[in-house]
C-alpha cells in the first residue's frame, strides 16, 4: 500500500463537519452509565421488555440480555433482521427485509407473516395492545396490523384526493413508535419532522425542522431512529451528525443524550429504546455496543 | 413550479455518460469495448478505482498525469434519495431559511460547481455532475457518504484515461483503490453487480 502523500489541494476542497459537531456542554443532560457488548459483529436493532430486559437483533438471530447485561438467550431469525419489538405478553416481533416473523418469549417461531413484495424494505415495528405497525421504507408506507398478522390499514401513502402528499423517505431510515396511550407517531426522515397519525391513517400534527443546528434535524433525512418515554417525551437519533437528542411532548428541543463527539466518524443506525427507568438505550453498531444513558446527577 | 437554470445543456461525449445514470453507463461501456481492449495491455485490463475501497484522500485530482484528472465523481442514481437539502450539493453548514431554488454559490459544496441540481417533482430533486468542471477531488462524495446514501462515487474514465502502465495515482493512493479490471468491464459501478 502507497505511504500516505498530500494531495496539495487548497482548503476549500477540505470536508469540515468539525464546527457543526460542537455541542454546547451546558446542553448535554445525560451521561453513560453502562454499555453491552452485543457479541455481533452486525447488530441492527434492539427492543427493552417491561421487566428491563434487553433484546438485540442482529447476525441472523436475537439475543437476549437480562437487565444486568448477562445473555440469558438465544435464538436464530429466519434472515437477517432489521428491526425488533415487544409485544405485552412476552411475544417478539422481528422485521427481516420483507416480512414479519413473530416469536414466543422461550424464542420459538410462532409465525411467519406474508411477504411484502420486492421493493418492500422493513425498518421499524411497534406493538400496541391489539396492534402491530410496521415500517415499510421500501414503499414508503406504514402497515398496520392486528396481532395475528391481518392487514387492516395502510398508512401514509400518497393520495390526491385526499391531498396527502405521501411520506418522503429517500433512505433506510424509517421509525415508527407508540407514545402514551398508544399515540402512534412515525419519522417523515425527508421532511425532517415527526408526524402523528390516528390508527385509521388520519394525519394529525407535525413537530420537527431541518436546522445543522442542535435543536432541529440535519441533513437530507433524518431522525434515523425514535423512541417515546412514559411521559412522552421523545427521543431521537441522527445520521451524518450522529447525535442523540430529547424534545419534549410537544417537541420543543430539551437537551442532548450523546452528541457527535461521543460516536466514532461514520456511524449511522442508532436505535433507540428507553426502559421502564427512563434510561436511555442507544444500539452503537460501531461499538457493537448496547449505550445505556442516564440523567446526570448535579 | 421551481426551474432549475443549472442544468447543462451541452452535450459531450463525456457527460452523455453522466446524463443517462448507470444505464448510460452500461452503453458506453459496450459501446467503446473494443477501443479499451485496445487501449488495454496485453492482458486486456484498464485502471480502476473500488468505490468501497476509496476514503476520497484527494490524490485522485492531483496525482493523474492528465490535467484535468483521467477520474471524475459519478452518480449511481439508483441509490440516489433525490432529496431537497442535500448534502453532497450543499455545504455542510447551509440553512435553508433563504429557500433553496437558487443557492449561492457559496451554499454549494463543489468547488468548481461541478454538481447540477433539477427539480422533479415535490421535495425530489435530481442530481448530476458535469464532467467537464468536475476534478475528481471527491469532496462531494464524503457528503454523500456522511448524509445521504452514498450514491456518489470516483471512476476513471475510459474515454479519457490513458491507460499508463504504472498509474501515478495508484501509486499514490493511500488505500489500494485502484485495480486492474478487464478492458471489457471498465466501470465498478455502484449498486450494481459487476
Ligand atoms: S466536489 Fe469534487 S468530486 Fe464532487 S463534483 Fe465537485 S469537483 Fe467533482
Ligand atoms: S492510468 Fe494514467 S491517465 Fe489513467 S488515471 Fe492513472 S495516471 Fe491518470
Ligand atoms: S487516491 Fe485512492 S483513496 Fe484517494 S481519492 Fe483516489 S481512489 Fe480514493
Amino acid at each position: 500500500m502507497a505511504q500516505w502523500k498530500p494531495s496539495g489541494l487548497g482548503p476549500e476542497f477540505t470536508y469540515d463537519l468539525s464546527e457543526l459537531k460542537k455541542v454546547d456542554p451546558a446542553l448535554i443532560h445525560y451521561e453513560q452509565a453502562a454499555s453491552v457488548p452485543t457479541g455481533m459483529m452486525k447488530p441492527k436493532a434492539i427492543a427493552v421488555g417491561a421487566d428491563r430486559r434487553l433484546f438485540v437483533a442482529g447476525d441472523g438471530g436475537v439475543r437476549v440480555f437480562d437487565p444486568a447485561g448477562k445473555p440469558v438467550l438465544q435464538f436464530e431469525t429466519g434472515g437477517e433482521p432489521h428491526c425488533i419489538a415487544l409485544g405485552k405478553t412476552g411475544t417478539v416481533y422481528v422485521g427481516m427485509k420483507d416480512h414479519v416473523e413473530v416469536y414466543d418469549a422461550s424464542g420459538k417461531r410462532a409465525a411467519a407473516w406474508k411477504g411484502l413484495g420486492e421493493r418492500a424494505y422493513v425498518t421499524s415495528l411497534a406493538v400496541g395492545e391489539a396492534d402491530v405497525f410496521v415500517a415499510d421504507a421500501g414503499n414508503r408506507v406504514l402497515l398496520r396490523y392486528d396481532t395475528s398478522g391481518k392487514l387492516l390499514k395502510r398508512i401514509g401513502e400518497e393520495d390526491a384526493a385526499k391531498h396527502a402528499p405521501g411520506l418522503v423517505v429517500p433512505s433506510p431510515y424509517f421509525d415508527v413508535a407508540l407514545g402514551p396511550e398508544g399515540m402512534l407517531w412515525l419519522v417523515n426522515p425527508g421532511r425532517r419532522r415527526v408526524e402523528c397519525y390516528t390508527y385509521d391513517g388520519a394525519f394529525r400534527f407535525a413537530w420537527g425542522k431541518f436546522s445543522m443546528k442542535v435543536e432541529g434535524f440535519c441533513g437530507c433525512c433524518n431522525p434515523t431512529h425514535l423512541a417515546i418515554d412514559a411521559d412522552g417525551n421523545f427521543i431521537t437519533s441522527e445520521k451524518g451528525l450522529p447525535r442523540v437528542k430529547v424534545h419534549d411532548d410537544e417537541g420543543n428541543f430539551k437537551s442532548v443524550v450523546a452528541a457527535p463527539a461521543d460516536f466514532a466518524d461514520g456511524t449511522v443506525g442508532l436505535d433507540l429504546a428507553v426502559d421502564a427507568k427512563g434510561r436511555i438505550l442507544v444500539l452503537d453498531p460501531k461499538r457493537r455496543a448496547v449505550r445505556i444513558f442516564v440523567k446526570k446527577r448535579s | 413550479m421551481p426551474t432549475d437554470n443549472t442544468t447543462n445543456n451541452k452535450t459531450t461525449r463525456r457527460n452523455l455518460f453522466r446524463k443517462g445514470g448507470l444505464a448510460a453507463g452500461a452503453a458506453v461501456v459496450t459501446g467503446t469495448a473494443a477501443t479499451l481492449a485496445a487501449k488495454g495491455r496485453s492482458d486486456g485490463t484498464v485502471w480502476q478505482i473500488d468505490p468501497e475501497k476509496c476514503i476520497q484522500c484527494g490524490n485522485c485530482a492531483t496525482y493523474c498525469v492528465l490535467d484535468p484528472s483521467a477520474v471524475t465523481c459519478v452518480h449511481a442514481l439508483k441509490l440516489c434519495g433525490y432529496c431537497d437539502l442535500c448534502f453532497a450539493y450543499f455545504s455542510p453548514g447551509f440553512e435553508p431559511e433563504a429557500g433553496i431554488e437558487a443557492p449561492a454559490v457559496e451554499s454549494q459544496l463543489c468547488p468548481t460547481e461541478a454538481i447540477k441540481r433539477r427539480w422533479i417533482e415535490g421535495p425530489h430533486y435530481e442530481y448530476t455532475i458535469d464532467e467537464e468542471l468536475c476534478i475528481g477531488c471527491g469532496k462531494c462524495i464524503k457528503g454523500c457518504n456522511n448524509f445521504g446514501n452514498g450514491s456518489l462515487f470516483l471512476q476513471v474514465m475510459h474515454d479519457r484515461c490513458v491507460n499508463c502502465n504504472e498509474c501515478s495515482i495508484a501509486e499514490a493512493c493511500p488505500s489500494d483503490a485502484f485495480q486492474r479490471v478487464p478492458a471489457n468491464h471498465p466501470y465498478l459501478l455502484k449498486g450494481e453487480d459487476h
